[in-house]
């Protein structure tokens, strides 16, 4: 299960399927895909693991469920290091 | 309006080496105190359609620059700066005292004016529209913004971009443009009418000369520009020219390198610099021959795309 770090707002904006976001906690500006945002917009309703995140999102995205599990796995790893999301104990 | 150019030399110097000269440079007031002569020649010459308040006036920035005092100043003779009792420079040969003083300036407003988001950036501005042109030294930028100088465009700043934390409009900084070595006999070439200061040998930087701005430029300095366009520029002797499209996002992050608070102001800078994105179409730009560039900044200026 993964959650949003607390006290991250997730500001951000996005342009052209890509996004920048304010970190909070760092002070620093991420350049994110536009799908980076999504999987974060998706964890803020609730903590969540990559199948669920790939339910929530199936509709926005052309992949199969497994092949979207990956991409969204992959990118809660990248968004784990810039300290935007975090691991959340069952 | 008293300005800079009304004051006689010797009032000048007097304000100068007593209690201080009171300059409006576009949304700041700096008192500046100094017993250099060479830098009464410069501010006469490069500063001469600047106001100035009385001198008891309240002044943002309180600057200092004195010969060094002592045996040193015999041998070696030497000006030091400092700001408000703190000297944040080394000194440097008296000779280097103008350009000091424009740094000086410089380093007021990065570190001290965090009201505004504050870009390494020129802006300019022809027929309504502001150019932003963020970038590092060594780009051309200057070179590029005295150009358009020369051929009527507004100078708002050529150093610092001062975007309005409340609306992201550009305020105007307009002062004098500085350019360096090759940069100096370039402009000369380019316009030779342009009034330029005495160039000063081996600084930090190599030979500096500042171009004095435009008499309108400070005449409109407290009007506002509506940004259209951020163009980041780059020089490349012999390179056909281009302008391409930068897409937002890339131009954001493009963007916060350039700027010196942006850090600083946190959750206000990112809001500010995402509504100038908003505002803007962005450009990465590639030339070699100024007419070119001229004509080029024309056109996006005039057509608007």
């Amino acid at each position: 299960m993964w959650r949003v770090v607390p006290g991250q707002s997730l500001a951000f904006r996005e342009w052209d399927e890509e996004a920048v976001l304010y970190n909070d906690l760092s002070g620093g500006t991420h350049l994110l895909d536009g799908a980076a945002v999504d999987v974060l917009l998706a964890l803020r309703a609730g903590p969540a693991d990559a199948a669920a995140l790939a339910e929530r999102l199936a509709g926005r995205f052309e992949a199969d469920t497994d092949e979207l599990r990956a991409m969204i796995e992959d990118m809660l790893a990248g968004l784990a290091r810039l300290d935007l999301v975090e691991p959340y104990p069952c | 309006m008293l300005t800079v150019g009304d004051l006689p030399q010797r009032e000048l110097a007097a304000r100068l080496a007593g209690p201080g000269l009171v300059l409006r440079t576009g949304p700041f007031a700096n008192r500046i105190r100094s017993d250099v002569p060479q830098l009464a020649t410069g501010i006469g010459l490069l500063y001469a359609d600047y106001p100035v308040d009385e001198p008891g006036g309240f002044a943002d920035f309180h600057l200092s620059l004195q010969r060094a005092g002592g045996l040193r100043r015999l041998l070696r003779p030497q000006v030091h700066f400092d700001y408000e009792g703190v000297a944040p420079f080394q000194p440097l040969p008296l000779a280097h005292a103008y350009p000091m003083f424009e740094w000086v300036m410089n380093w007021c407003v990065s570190h001290r004016a965090h009201s505004y988001l504050i870009l390494h950036a020129a802006v300019l501005e022809r027929h309504g529209r502001a150019v932003v042109l963020p970038a590092p030294p060594g780009s051309g930028k200057s070179t590029l913004c005295a150009a358009l100088v020369t051929r009527g465009w507004r100078l708002l700043s050529d150093e610092m971009t001062l975007v309005s934390l409340d609306n992201g409009s550009v305020l105007p900084l307009p002062r004098p443009v500085s350019l360096k070595n090759q940069s100096i006999g370039v402009i000369r070439a380019f316009a030779p009418d342009a009034v330029l200061s005495t160039p000063v040998e081996k600084t930090a930087k190599g030979t500096i000369a500042h171009l004095k701005a435009p008499a309108e430029s400070i005449a409109r300095a407290a009007e506002p520009a509506r940004p259209a366009f951020i163009v980041f520029p780059r020089y490349e002797a012999q390179a056909p020219i281009s302008l391409r499209p930068l897409p937002k996002a890339r131009a954001f992050m493009g963007v916060a390198e350039n700027a010196f608070n942006y850090q600083v102001l946190g959750a206000r800078g990112f809001g500010a610099l995402g509504a100038l994105i908003d505002a803007t179409t962005a450009f990465e730009f590639r030339y070699s021959k100024l007419d070119e560039a001229v004509q080029l900044f024309e056109r996006l200026a005039k057509d608007g795309a």
